[in-house]
């Protein structure tokens, strides 16, 4: 039987939706620094943020690995759109999802997957970051339901989002086992959110802090069983990191493509840069490192999809394609010489863009630690 | 309304690059897509089915791997693909391109309306359409932009022409030659085309024995015209470098204009 | 049903790889290899010195045209004018027969059209075949193939030609379907085979990247559509051909379209695509300033201004000012590329320009590589120096 292979097709569809329309205006939206509505509606109508949902619950009936294939190209064109697409995809509606009751997913999830509604996820706050034990919003019952009290900052999409899934604590004293997810529609009383932060990169990625004040809200709404946030939150954190991981592959990609463009049209000295061996090197160890970051990314997604646990696997390819994706920022601008310096060209962005990787699915401070151990140390 | 769409997979000329030393084109890793002007006709097609019903089937002749664009065509609406592959359809002109498509056509049967691409990038012959309309025996309109309305068994389509465009009322069944300004063309939706790689996809795969053809009706052989030499274009030009300042550059230059009353 | 190549006896000479229409060649490690997407067309066979090269394939016999004589033309006439491609068309069919030892007919159907019959005779057709009826008063498919064909079919000419405009391309296809003939499109050389009297058929393919020779062999008529604009016409003394009036009865409902109206239009970049001389400019021009330097040079020159993918997006030139792949295609008499490497698909909407002057700094800009003449230097001197000459020279 002739059928065409998903990965390829897939591929193939955002390739082409990024090179003809998110790339040539990349520079534009970057620099609007403004939610990108118009595209992110687009990406909804393609049936992107379904990708990791079945067909018949409303998805399109992919799994993880179509997923950071999608992550991956919209990151070649432009970071931010690949990092608002991530969230929309996995963090921000994957609870409401798994434990939504069928009124909440009609009213929020079905919009959410077509493009209507955005979704967003908080974690961090301000005591509490990589130690998510120390989580101090909290949700105390009351009457019928929950009343939310707290902060959280770092909110992607936060400024722009219609709900959000919430990490609160029930009960202080037990700390991780203590904490439950919250889902809290935007237009619920109580619910403030501040004014984006000015970014270095990701510029169009919304992100602030939102505060709860005397927040009531359904018992329905807690999503998951109570005091099963943390064995929640582990259940897509490898997913989280082999995304992570995708958008660096991608941004690894856009930075060589240029590198080599460049390469090929500069010429110094009577002849191309490209002959000459210093950009031959960084360019062969751009390669090298795109090559073996998608391996270890598409290593670890495929263990996701096959149901292995893989929190090794993918904290290395998170850790590795990341630092790769800073190596791949800082090669393309020294390529390009000064133009690599001018806010003209693509190469600074990918300089900056690069950063917003680091922290979200764990800091490498903390992934090395883990891998180290994991290493048998 | 049934709709045959006819589509093409094209190397993606966008991409394509001569070899800087033999002039000779590197088709070596070069994307295959949809003809632009296909996506056109599709689209065309898909909008006809949402405002008046019926089905979209997708037609294509190619290797195996023009899969790939009767995919794409399922993900953006199409109801049912057709590809047509054999070894012996290669090299086929249009003459047996159109023979071949025709037969399919006439498997697939019970249609109202075929559309197709004005023409495909890499051949740019624009012949596939008309051709297969005269092998069917129905009224063709080509550099079709604009269809209005549908009525009875026929249609008041707008026609491109060089000077302006011309309204025509076409009895069906008929085919129309679809341009890139007729519309823009939707995104594949992904769950669709997730569904089109599966087995249960509506696609069927028909080679020269399923259409009742010999192979000597197909392909090269069953082709008229033949190409017996391919050769890079630039040869024509001169590519002489003026010398000089600019001002001596600049008067060579007009010189040359000169002789040739192009000035 | 195959070719192969026998290791032992090749030398690597790459011969076949040229020669193969169909890019289904490599030389690997000094041998040649046939790839998979060979069609078996035998293009190489002949031109392998080694004769290292089989084929099972059995050779396609030629059927007999010996009765099939006289090139032919399609006059093409819109509301009572020829277009001009019709008198280029017989400029080269008058050519192509005194070659073949043959003569021109010109096919001139219409209604009211009788009047344009001397000019086709004065223009190189031996004979008009006049069609006239009410029903061909407007162009349409079925009404023009149905004339067309049966004039082919009783009269067995050996070549048709038509021009490739809107109407030739919709009427050829369908003509040569009904009538059995191969066809090319587009073609922008023609020339007779000395050995075997047949009609080679060169165009343009994948853009304007290749060029390709196709012959006809094995049906007749031989036909071709041809670009306008590249062929000459040559008037002659005192024409001495015939007109020959032919019937025609056709009846409205066979025809399957109704012309309800024909709007003219005056359509972006139509100013653009019909220009005599386009001054374009790429990334080189630098900002919107830089282009109003091409709209002086355009102006002392009578042209248009015009520019590459890059100069619309950075916003320096309107969209219906775009030349290339995805923009307009002009084949203006002089083209004047200032400061455009010359992309592929930049070269694809300016390739059929008669002339070409490119002006970039750098002289391993591809552009080079169809320049008629170029100046490597600074647009910004360059430039302003052309204007100022060329107002001189014309005195404006």
């Amino acid at each position: 039987m002739i059928r065409s292979d998903a990965e390829a097709l897939v591929r193939k569809t955002m390739a082409r939706f990024v090179d003809s329309e998110l790339a040539p205006r990349a520079k534009e939206i970057d620099e609007a620094g403004e939610f990108p509505g118009e595209i992110f509606r687009r990406i909804g109508r393609m049936g992107v943020y379904g990708i990791r949902y079945p067909r018949d619950r409303g998805g399109s009936g992919g799994n993880t690995t179509l997923y950071c294939i999608i992550c991956e190209e919209l990151a070649r064109g432009l970071m931010s759109v690949a990092a608002i697409t991530a969230m929309q995809c996995l963090m921000g509606t994957n609870f409401l999802f798994h434990f939504g009751s069928p009124e909440m997913i009609e009213e929020y999830f079905l919009p959410a997957m077509r493009g209507e509604k955005v979704a967003s996820f908080c974690l961090t706050e301000p005591e509490a970051g990589s130690d998510l034990g120390n989580v101090n919003t909290r949700a105390v019952p009351d009457g019928d339901g929950y009343r939310i009290d707290g902060m959280k900052t770092w909110v992607t999409n936060g400024p722009v989002a219609d709900f959000f899934t919430v990490l609160c604590q029930t009960d202080p004293a037990k700390r991780l086992k203590g904490v439950n997810f919250f889902f809290i529609p935007r237009d619920t009383a109580g619910v403030s959110v501040s004014k984006p932060f000015d970014l270095l990169g990701t510029r169009t990625t919304k992100i602030s802090e939102l505060a709860f004040t005397d927040v009531r809200i359904p018992r329905r709404y807690m999503l998951g069983g109570e005091g099963q946030g943390m064995r929640n939150l582990m259940s897509i954190l490898a997913e989280i990191r082999c995304m992570t991981a995708a958008l660096a592959v991608g941004l690894q990609q856009a930075a060589l493509n240029d590198s080599i463009r460049y390469a090929h049209e500069r010429a110094q000295f009577g002849s191309t840069i490209g002959r000459y061996q210093m950009i031959q090197g960084k360019i062969a160890d751009m390669a090298t490192d795109l090559d073996a970051s998608r391996l270890l990314t598409y290593r670890a997604t495929r263990m996701i999809d096959e149901k292995i646990s893989c929190i090794k696997e993918a904290s290395m390819a998170k850790y590795f394609a990341t630092e790769a994706a800073c190596r791949a920022g800082d090669k393309v601008t020294r390529i390009l010489g000064a133009y690599g310096y001018s806010m003209e060209y693509s190469a600074q962005r990918y300089y900056r863009d690069n950063r917003f990787l680091l922290y979200g699915g764990g800091t490498h401070e903390i992934l090395r630690q883990n891998i180290a151990r994991w290493a048998g140390l | 309304m049934n709709i045959i769409v006819l589509i093409k997979q094209v190397p993606d000329t966008t991409e394509v690059k001569l070899d800087p030393r033999t002039g000779n084109l590197i088709r070596e890793g070069i994307d295959s897509v949809m003809n632009p002007d296909d996506r056109h006709a599709l689209e065309a097609g898909l909008r006809l089915k949402e405002s008046g019903g019926g089905k979209v089937t997708v037609l294509s002749m190619g290797p195996p791997q023009a899969i790939d664009v009767i995919s794409e065509a399922l993900g953006m609406g199409a109801d049912r693909g057709v590809l047509l592959t054999d070894r012996a359809f290669a090299g086929a002109d249009t003459w047996a391109t159109s023979h071949t498509l025709g037969k399919a056509v006439e498997k697939i049967g019970d249609y109202d309306l075929i559309l197709c691409g004005r023409q495909a990038i890499d051949g740019d012959t624009a012949q596939i359409g008309p051709q297969v309309a005269e092998y069917l025996g129905i009224p063709q309109v080509t550099y079709v932009f604009g269809m209005e309305e549908v009525k009875g068994r026929s249609m008041t389509v707008r026609r491109r022409i060089e000077a302006g465009y011309e309204r025509l009322r076409v009895s069906l069944p008929a085919l129309f030659t679809v341009t890139a300004e007729a519309n823009s063309p939707r995104d594949p939706v992904i769950g669709s085309l997730l569904a089109a790689c599966g087995a249960k996809a509506p696609i069927q795969v028909w080679d020269a024995a399923d259409l009742g053809m010999t192979t000597a009706q197909v392909g090269l052989e069953g082709s008229l015209t033949h190409v017996i030499r391919t050769f890079p274009p630039k040869s024509q030009r001169a590519g002489e470098i003026l010398e000089g300042s600019p001002a001596q550059a600049v008067e060579d230059l007009v010189g040359r204009l000169k002789e040739r009353n192009l000035i | 049903m195959s070719v192969w190549i026998d290791e032992k006896l090749c030398n690597g000479c790459r011969r076949c790889l040229k020669a193969c229409p169909y890019n289904a060649v490599e030389v690997e490690e000094g041998k040649a290899r046939i790839l998979e997407r060979c069609t078996s067309c035998g293009a190489c066979l002949a031109e392998c010195p080694q004769s290292a090269i089989f084929t099972d394939i059995e050779p396609r016999s030629i059927p007999d045209f010996s009765d099939r004589k006289g090139v032919w033309v399609f006059a093409e006439q819109e509301e009572g004018r020829l277009m001009p491609v019709s008198l280029e068309l017989l400029g080269k069919a008058s050519e192509l027969a005194a070659e073949l030892d043959e003569d021109v007919s010109a096919l001139l159907l219409g209604s009211r059209v009788s009047g344009l019959a001397p000019t086709l005779l004065e223009y190189g057709a031996d004979r008009v075949y006049l069609a006239e009826h009410r029903a061909l008063k407007v162009y349409r498919t079925l009404a023009y193939t149905r004339v067309v064909s049966e004039l082919i079919e009783e009269l067995r000419p050996g070549i048709v030609l038509m021009g490739a405009t809107t109407v030739g391309r919709d009427l050829a296809p369908r003509v040569s379907r009904r009538v059995g003939a191969g066809l090319t499109a587009d073609c922008t050389g023609l020339a007779i085979d000395p050995e075997e009297r047949i009609l080679l058929q060169t165009r343009p393919a994948f853009g304007g990247n290749v060029m390709a020779t196709i012959a006809n062999r094995y049906s007749r008529p031989q036909m071709a559509t041809v670009r306008p604009g590249v062929m000459e016409p040559r008037r002659r003394q005192g024409g001495k051909g015939r007109v020959i009036r032919r019937k025609v009865s056709l009846l409205e409902k066979e025809i399957g379209v109704k012309l309800l109206e024909r709007v003219k239009e005056k359509r972006k970049g139509e100013a653009l695509s019909r220009a005599r001389v386009v001054v374009a400019g790429g990334r080189g021009v630098g900002d919107r300033t830089g282009f109003r330097a091409l709209e002086r040079l355009a102006a002392v020159l009578g042209g248009e201004v015009a520019g590459t993918r890059v100069a619309v997006e950075e916003g320096w030139i309107p969209q219906d000012r775009q030349v290339g792949q995805t923009g307009l295609t002009v084949r203006p008499e002089l083209y004047v590329a200032c400061g455009i490497s010359g992309a592929i698909q930049h070269r694809a909407g300016m390739m059929g320009s008669r002339y070409v002057i490119v002006v970039n700094r750098d002289p391993r800009a591809p552009i080079f590589q169809v320049a008629d003449w170029g100046i490597v230097g600074d647009l910004r001197d360059v430039v302003p120096e052309m204007t100022k000459r060329l107002k001189r020279v014309l005195g404006r």
